[in-house]
């Protein structure tokens, strides 16, 4: 019997005193799509690092069709064809397409200048055979989030790539650039490519893979033929327990908090009414691009709109003013929360006070007391797992930085609150502790307003559900009559629509 | 694209169109603005700025910066004038251009390795080499000028070739050659990769630190160049030269479109630039505003700096074609 396509054994890497990733092993084939799922910190990452040269693994080796890899060297990995596309944006947004293709790898003539013809000639032909058409000439950053990937893996086929690694590669997709994504991986499937697919949606991972892989707390929990197993031992396997089901009971609504009349933005939306009351959950789904962040963004001040009016509580808001959204008792946690909801270098205690210092303060200057008890008695209502209140906030996983951006307004005990993708790249566990946490602040009175792209997400957390599709909102839903098809038929444009 | 996307998307077209027009303002109020004499004096005294602003533009491009440059001209033409005055040490011109072209360039690789091998701000570092240089210009120096060069060293600074000045050859040269190297060669490519984001630059196996140390070697070897071609017109070298000269060749290479934090900016944006900021005290002389008026210099100077920022900042607020949210 020939040895497997890839087979790794016995891989083990420790960070500090973290065991990261200890023995694992797993083979691919030629030509399988190979899922490998497990929460956040479970390992997925390291393992992907290893296998594409980035880190050298502390024991264990990487065989290439029977024979060893060198341990550690991103060029030795590549020769052998395993090509990792990393999570998001690992390009070079200045440059062009074709010039990100061929980067470190670049055709020369004329003894060592640039072969600028025949770039272009293979990048077209790369892109032909993905069945895509990119202007290759414009700079990455001026291109979509999909066109960026299809030049990632356009990237990976001009090395050769006989093991395709894509870490999350739906993520910042549409649903029909996701499907386009699909195609290409059967197609590279086809084409004898194998492919290593790690993703947290595991409907993908029902429709792509042949085989997948779970692991947990940095060991192997299995390999299972995806024929053989369902959603809900897949779920077990990576949580180790059984998670409650998402389900809630209806909270009564109380009296209206927010009010939104006729907000409109041109080219990003257009006559956006609704209301939340006290105590209520109101999912916002749409596509990515249908303006929803944008809205959220708008009644929090943060761009004032074109026209419309925001009324909180009955008194009108003044557009534009973050300042005066807060004081009235709305937050807003925002997707990107790197960027946007905390202060990575910055200790976990201190982003818990960023939006309350000001309160906690006596004359002025910081009560150590006060602050003390505070961010103590918040990292226990979320359940935040660190170290401790003085470790910086980026070095804990992303379920648990959510918790913080979304901890640092409950300190705050708005009346409204937005969220906007609350369990982007958060793994199974952490996400029922933060619907867990959006339900309670729903039963203390608080109005909830959920941006979200995850359908069963939406389902799960909303009394009803507003559909925004290309800037107007498209309809709404009752929690009985919602289902994921029903909200994707308001959300796509129309036959006839662009 | 069409001409006036050009001139408001692309800098090196906005800044040469109002090179251009400036040209021909000042050249209607004064025509002698324009004789081919101002408009080579001019060239001349823009030829340092363009040749350490090319490699200036790479170091800025990785991300990186190098405010030392003034201070290593000062040096290095304390060192070319010490080596080949025939009242010092007297060597012939050729050994002593040849060890100021070593010195320039040695100095540019430690600012490298003491970035990329210690690991510290390139602006830090740079500053602290500019202080050292500096220092040790004025240790040479004792307070004494140099004023014998010798004909030989004279000749880069004032002679001609095929009718154009030495100078200017070399200045032309060294645009062409950096020209080439940004667009046509594989080294180029990376030095942008490696600036537009040198996380994937290393995921994509680019050696970053070596493509830094060659912006920061390649830097102190223009530095060098252009004292080479540019002091010998000095009737006297002493502490002065070179003084406040970085913040000239850091307003040019950021006027000309280069962008501070990485990955873009071109070399001809950054020579228009020169030649604009160059544009701006004999400007001053020829429209005639009075002695007072060339105080203005640098207050001009700064405020092409603001204006390079504020165009930045608008032309990033304004959606791009095919860009999507």
């Amino acid at each position: 019997m020939s040895p497997p396509f890839v087979q790794i054994t016995g891989l083990s890497k420790a960070y500090g005193g973290v065991q990261a990733l200890a023995d694992v092993s797993l083979t691919v084939e030629t030509g399988e799509v190979h899922a490998l799922v497990g929460e956040n910190g479970a390992g997925k990452s390291t393992l992907i690092k290893c296998l594409s040269g980035v880190v050298r693994p502390d024991a264990g080796t990487v065989a290439v069709d029977g024979a060893p890899l060198p341990p550690g060297g991103i060029r030795a990995a590549e020769g052998a064809g395993i090509i990792a596309l990393h999570q998001e944006s690992t390009a070079f947004p200045h440059l062009g397409a074709a010039d990100n293709i061929f980067v470190g790898r670049e055709p020369r003539r004329f003894g060592g200048l640039l072969d600028g013809p025949r770039m272009a000639q293979e990048a077209q032909a790369l892109m032909e055979r993905l069945g895509e058409r990119i202007d290759l000439h414009r700079r990455l950053e001026e291109l979509s989030p999909a066109q960026r990937q299809m030049v990632g893996i356009a990237r990976a086929l001009s090395r050769r790539s006989r093991l395709l690694i894509m870490d999350e590669p739906t993520a910042s997709l549409s649903a029909r650039e996701t499907q386009t994504l699909f195609r290409i991986i059967r197609q590279l499937q086809a084409e004898g490519v194998s492919i290593l697919y790690i993703s947290h949606r595991l409907e993908e991972v029902f429709a792509l893979a042949g085989r997948v892989t779970v692991l947990r707390d940095g060991r192997l929990v299995g390999t299972r033929p995806i024929g053989e197993v369902s959603r809900d031992e897949l779920v077990r396997m990576m949580v180790g327990r059984d998670l409650q089901a998402f389900e809630r009971e209806v909270g009564a609504a109380g009296e209206t908090l927010l009010d939104v009349r006729g907000l409109t933005r041109a080219g990003e939306f257009q006559d956006i009414s609704f209301a939340l009351r006290a105590g209520e959950i109101v999912g916002l789904a749409g596509l990515v691009g249908a303006g929803r962040s944008e809205v959220a963004r708008a009644i929090f001040g943060v761009e004032p709109p074109a026209s419309g009016a925001v009324t909180v509580a009955g008194a009108p808001l003044p557009p534009g003013s973050v300042r005066a959204a807060v004081a009235r008792g709305v937050a807003l946690v925002p997707e990107d929360r790197q960027h946007q909801g905390l202060v990575l270098p910055l200790p976990v205690g201190v982003n818990l006070l960023l939006v309350v210092l000001g309160t906690l303060s006596l004359g002025g200057f910081r009560s150590a007391r006060k602050e003390k008890t505070t961010v103590a008695g918040l990292m226990q209502e979320l359940s935040v797992r660190a170290a401790g209140p003085s470790v910086p906030a980026g070095t804990l996983s992303g379920g648990n930085q959510q918790k913080l951006a979304l901890g640092k307004w409950l300190a705050a005990s708005p009346r409204v609150l937005l969220l906007d993708e609350p369990t982007r790249g958060v793994d199974v566990g952490a996400k029922a502790e933060v619907y867990r946490l959006i339900r309670q602040l729903a039963r203390g009175g608080m109005a909830t307003l959920v941006i979200s792209s995850d359908l069963p997400e939406i389902l799960a957390l909303s009394d009803r559900i507003l559909v925004m599709r290309e800037g107007r909102l498209a309809g709404e839903l009752s929690r009985e009559e919602a289902t994921e098809e029903r909200i994707l038929a308001l959300a796509l444009p129309a036959a006839g629509e662009p | 694209m069409p001409l006036i996307d050009r001139v408001t998307r692309q800098r090196e077209w906005g800044v040469g169109t109002l090179l251009i027009l400036t040209l021909i303002v000042v050249g209607a109020v004064n025509p002698a603005f324009l004789s081919v004499g101002n408009l080579r004096d001019m060239l001349v005294q823009d030829v340092p700025t363009v040749i350490v602003a090319c490699g200036l533009t790479f170091v800025i491009v990785l991300g990186e910066i190098d405010i030392s440059v003034g201070a290593l001209m000062g040096l290095l033409a304390t060192v070319m004038g010490l080596l080949t005055s025939p009242s010092r040490v007297h060597w012939p011109v050729a050994a002593g251009v040849g060890v100021t072209l070593l010195l320039g360039a040695a100095v540019g690789l430690v600012n490298g390795l003491l970035v990329t091998g210690g690991r510290m701000p390139s602006i830090i570092v740079t500053l602290g080499m500019m202080t050292v240089l500096q220092g040790v210009n004025q240790l040479l120096l004792n307070g004494q000028w140099i004023t014998d060069l010798p004909p030989g060293l004279r000749f880069f600074g004032l002679g001609t070739l095929l009718g154009m000045p030495v100078s200017v050859w070399a200045a032309l040269i060294v645009v062409l050659l950096s020209v080439l190297l940004a667009q046509g060669t594989p080294l180029g490519r990376r030095l942008y990769a490696a600036g537009s984001n040198p996380d994937a630059a290393r995921l994509a196996g680019l050696p970053v630190h070596g493509l830094k140390l060659f912006a920061f070697t390649l830097t102190g070897l223009l530095t060098a160049v252009a004292t080479v071609v540019s002091v010998p017109r000095l009737s006297v070298i002493e502490s002065g030269v070179g003084q406040g000269f970085e913040l000239l060749v850091v307003t040019c290479v950021v006027v000309g479109g280069t962008s501070i934090s990485g990955g873009q900016g071109t070399i001809l944006g950054s020579v228009v630039a020169a030649l604009l900021l160059g544009l701006v005290r004999p400007m001053l002389i020829f429209l005639r505003l009075g002695v007072s008026a060339t105080y203005w210099e640098r207050a001009i100077q700064g405020a092409f700096i603001l204006a390079a920022v504020l165009a930045d900042h608008l032309a990033r607020r304004r959606p791009r074609l095919g860009a999507r949210t």
